[in-house]
């Protein structure tokens, strides 16, 4: 966070009424970064509290236009929700790249994380390195045209989505872990843990530790992604990020720009303090408006008010060296199209995992198609059984969420995965038809389930079966056991036109490992 | 080569028709449906289960039944709580229409709240919230009104705070609370619902133990003043009926561990360390198939009835007679009697049975 200094001019010259009021913004501007971080982070905690108005979880998505051309264009569907981004557009046509100084939460992120004041000039106003974004966008679109959402992992909502439910907030929870058990411990603590637990247990945090895969991954590229500033302040804004190019590419038509007029004495400091580096001191001091993020550090410290943010005309700004030629977009393009081939020539994700167990209606609907990769169902699952798809999956349903009942199963009076998905990509469906939803059916394992292998009584698949006329029903039997006694036990057999697939069967099988009675993909019908 | 067309040209051409086709694409794809057709279940109904023939019951309106022959000895209740005088049923039926009525008629009829509470005693109430699944008319959760009746019954006896417990199987403590409308009731009655978390149960000795010889209990139902259980009577598929002595499972959080082990012995264990002052079963409506989860308002009977008795296994014996059984139907019930938990013998003790 750098607050502009203080002024450093002559008492005898009168700041312009236009420098004042940007001096004034830039102070508020960390304050609005702050702001919004932290009610983005808010959202995701909140996620399951919201009960039916959880939706409002979603709302940096909904304002993403990234997160909402792509998704309508792989899904082939226009998604109403996601028109608030035209929010975000219409801020982006009027003032420019303001959404990543004013209110992207990576963005505020990269500001406070310590970054290298004076970068190489190889990262300078005209780096040919800027044009890496602009490719990595026409990826994503080339992508979401043959359907494919995988690499909207590169959106930094999603990437911010991803880090605060899977890598921040379970860290938060093993603090209050600690806490908790240490309260617990001790005997005068105990009523203030107890209070504590009614408090923020199966509201805030879980009601149990979730377990989510691919943390370490998630973490480690978050790392790197902030260590890039070690190379350059907002390294990934300016070099990387396909929303940003996305919303550069709009800011070339911004009716408020940038202008530096006659009286610019050559001082240098504005370009100094471009937090995106685009102040060209080569060209008087210009700067490309598809860069320049709106940030009014230059106004609020030029010494002689020379610099101002004007509306004038809805010409395009002139291109830059480092804009991509239209060669290197069809092959960015062709190469895409490949990606998503060669991700569709591998086997799919149901020859690779045969208990593919999607959330209710996603299946049906065409998940990897319409799946933005947020990962706010994975957060707001409150048995943490959603988890997101990896080792078990092919390349085009990459970090969709996937059930694994073992870890958690889906609650009967729980639709919260359909509430908060901000594309639709998991349909919500309302609670009465959602229980009458196949997303999986059990199968036991008689070689290890108790009553079968061992002739002893156990029964705990049926007594959890949620759907009223059970689907697992248990038969009073005469079997003989390895030692050659011959008793009477309760055998269970899965009734599976009733099964609905939610593996609470699964979780709560007291076999060790791997359970039982396993929940496998549903039969679909082919064609 | 042969110049056919410039290299421009092509390239416009196909990228227009590209974008043509994408576009009449998209505008095909709008019309589709929002949501497509989904897979499900047909819900049929169920079955309708074998009524239970519920037993006459003799009953004076008001005053307490005619007690038979005084109780010997071995009838005496081995509980924590003993009885004042030989002249205070061992149990008491109440049937009637309010739910409130007859819990307070039923605690009552042993003594009054003052036997089993004192003046700034800390209560626990453990009722039957096993899951978030359905709301209190199927019968799968405790009736909100029973629980509610003994809260307030607490608190009119001076106890310094009444809480209130459970640990769902299935959903969270709070959905659970909601949906059983026990949560609800109980605000309302002035007591507190407490949940249960993972730290805070500890591994404790049972000497009396035979399956089992240490587990994993809740702290605090331990280190409570007065542990009242608040059962709802069902049906279940493992044990046949799940009652009192089945109930504090819900104290317990591997519950699995139990149903590998041989739940019977294993819930017998339990009860010779979790010993509650008081059980009070709701039979206001029963669960008589697909229990303990229920579903289908099919498989409830309307019993308007509560059954109490600082002995959890006469209290589980009698509820076995509304099934149309016996406590030799239930082995946790034969088992306990014979391990000195209770009596499950109807017949040699003090019943006082009133109608509302």
């Amino acid at each position: 966070m750098t607050p502009p200094a203080a002024h450093g001019t002559s008492s005898s010259r009168r700041a312009s009424a236009g420098q004042r009021r940007a001096v004034v913004l830039a102070r508020l501007r960390p304050y609005v970064q702050a702001l919004f971080l932290i009610l983005f982070i808010t959202l995701i905690m909140l996620a399951w509290i919201l009960g039916d108005r959880r939706e409002w979880a979603n709302l940096f998505f909904r304002l993403d236009p990234l997160a909402g051309a792509a998704s309508m264009l792989a899904g082939r569907r226009f998604l109403p929700a996601l028109l608030l981004s035209l929010l975000t557009i219409g801020l982006t046509l009027r003032v420019g790249r303001a959404w990543c100084a004013w209110i992207c939460p990576l963005g505020t992120l990269l500001d406070w994380t310590p970054a290298r004041k004076q970068p190489s000039a190889a990262f300078g106003p005209a780096s040919p390195w800027r044009r890496i974004k602009y490719i990595l966008l026409t990826a994503v679109a080339s992508a979401a045209i043959a359907g494919s959402l995988t690499f909207m992992l590169l959106d930094p909502i999603v990437l911010m989505s991803q880090m605060a439910g899977r890598v921040f907030l379970p860290l938060l929870e093993q603090i209050f872990s600690l806490l908790e058990r240490a309260g617990f411990a001790i005997s005068w603590t105990r009523p203030f843990a107890s209070q504590a637990v009614n408090l923020l247990r199966g509201t805030i945090f879980p009601l149990e530790r979730h377990f989510y895969g691919g943390a370490l991954l998630t973490g480690l590229v978050f790392a790197g992604i902030l260590a890039l500033n070690a190379l350059a302040p907002r390294f990934w804004c300016r070099h990387l990020c396909p929303l940003g190019a996305l919303l550069g590419l709009l800011s070339r038509f911004a009716w408020v720009r940038r202008r530096v007029d006659a009286s610019c004495i050559d001082c240098g400091r504005c370009a100094r303090l471009c937090p995106t580096g685009t102040i060209d001191a080569g060209r008087s001091y210009a700067s490309d408006p598809a860069e320049c993020t709106t940030c009014l550090i230059c106004q609020a410290e030029c010494p002689v008010s020379a610099i101002s943010f004007t509306g004038g005309s809805i010409r395009p700004a002139p291109a830059q060296g480092y804009d991509p030629t239209r060669r290197q977009a069809l092959v960015t393009l062709g190469v895409s199209l490949i990606g998503v081939g060669l991700f569709r020539a591998g086997p799919n994700s149901d020859f690779l995992n045969p208990h593919r167990i999607l959330p209710p209606g996603s299946r049906e609907n065409d998940l990897a198609s319409k799946c933005i990769r947020c990962g706010l169902c994975l957060k707001v699952c409150p048995t943490g059984g959603l988890q997101p798809a990896f080792l078990h999956a092919n390349g085009q349903d990459l970090w969709t969420p996937v059930l694994v009942p073992r870890m958690g199963y889906c609650d009967y009076s729980c639709h919260a995965c359909g509430q908060i998905c901000p594309t639709g990509a998991i349909p919500n469906i309302p609670l009465d038809i959602k229980r009458t939803v196949i997303i999986g059916k059990a199968y036991i394992n008689t070689s290890r389930c108790i009553p079968w292998s061992e002739g002893r009584d156990c029964i705990v698949c049926e007594e959890m079966c949620p759907v009223p006329d059970k689907a697992i029903k248990l038969q009073e039997t005469q079997v003989t056991t390895a030692a050659g006694q011959t008793v009477t036990v309760k055998l269970p057999h899965v009734e599976r036109e009733r099964c609905i697939g939610c593996g609470i069967c699964e979780y709560q099988c007291p076999v060790a490992g791997e359970a039982a009675v396993r929940v496998y993909s549903p039969v679909v019908e082919r064609g | 080569m042969k110049h056919i067309m410039s290299r421009k040209k092509f390239i416009r051409s196909v990228t227009c028709a590209g974008l043509g086709l994408a576009g009449t694409a998209l505008l095909q794809a709008c019309g589709a449906p929002a949501t497509p057709a989904l897979n499900r279940i047909t819900l049929e109904p169920s079955p309708t289960a074998v009524p239970s023939a519920a037993p006459t019951l003799t009953h004076t309106p008001g005053a307490p039944a005619t007690l038979p022959p005084s109780p010997s000895p071995a009838d005496t209740p081995p509980t924590a709580t003993p009885a004042p005088s030989a002249a205070v049923p061992y149990l008491a039926v109440v049937r009637g229409a309010s739910a409130e009525a007859i819990t307070r008629q039923a605690v009552n009829a042993l003594g009054g709240i003052g036997r089993f509470v004192k003046a700034g005693d800390d209560v626990i109430i453990k009722p039957n919230i096993c899951n978030a699944y359905h709301g209190p008319e199927y019968a799968s959760t405790t009736n909100p009104e029973v629980v509610a009746a003994l809260v307030k019954m607490c608190l009119e006896a001076g106890a310094r705070r009444v809480r209130v417990m459970d640990f769902p199987f299935a959903g969270t403590p709070q959905k659970a609370y909601e949906i059983s409308g026990i949560g609800p009731a109980v605000q309302a009655a002035g007591g507190q619902m407490e949940v249960m978390s993972k730290a805070n149960y500890r591994q404790v000795d049972i000497p009396a133990g035979q399956t089992i010889k240490r587990w994993s209990i809740y702290g605090d139902a331990l280190d409570a003043d007065v542990l009242i259980n608040v059962p709802i009577a069902k049906d279940h598929g493992s044990t046949r009926l799940t009652l009192g002595m089945k109930n504090l499972m819900g104290l317990v959080l591997d519950r699995g561990g139990f149903h590998a082990r041989g739940l019977h012995q294993c819930i017998v264990d339990l009860n010779t360390v979790v010993r509650p002052h008081l059980t009070v079963v709701d039979a206001t409506r029963i669960l008589v198939a697909n229990g303990p989860t229920g579903g289908s308002l099919d498989d409830v009977r309307v019993m308007n009835t509560v059954i109490a008795s600082p002995d959890i296994v006469a209290a589980d014996a009698y509820a076995t007679t509304l099934f149309g059984l016996t406590p030799a139907d239930v082995a946790y019930i034969t088992i306990g009697a014979e391990r000195g938990l209770g009596t499950a013998d109807l017949n040699r003790i003090a019943i006082a049975e009133i109608e509302l």
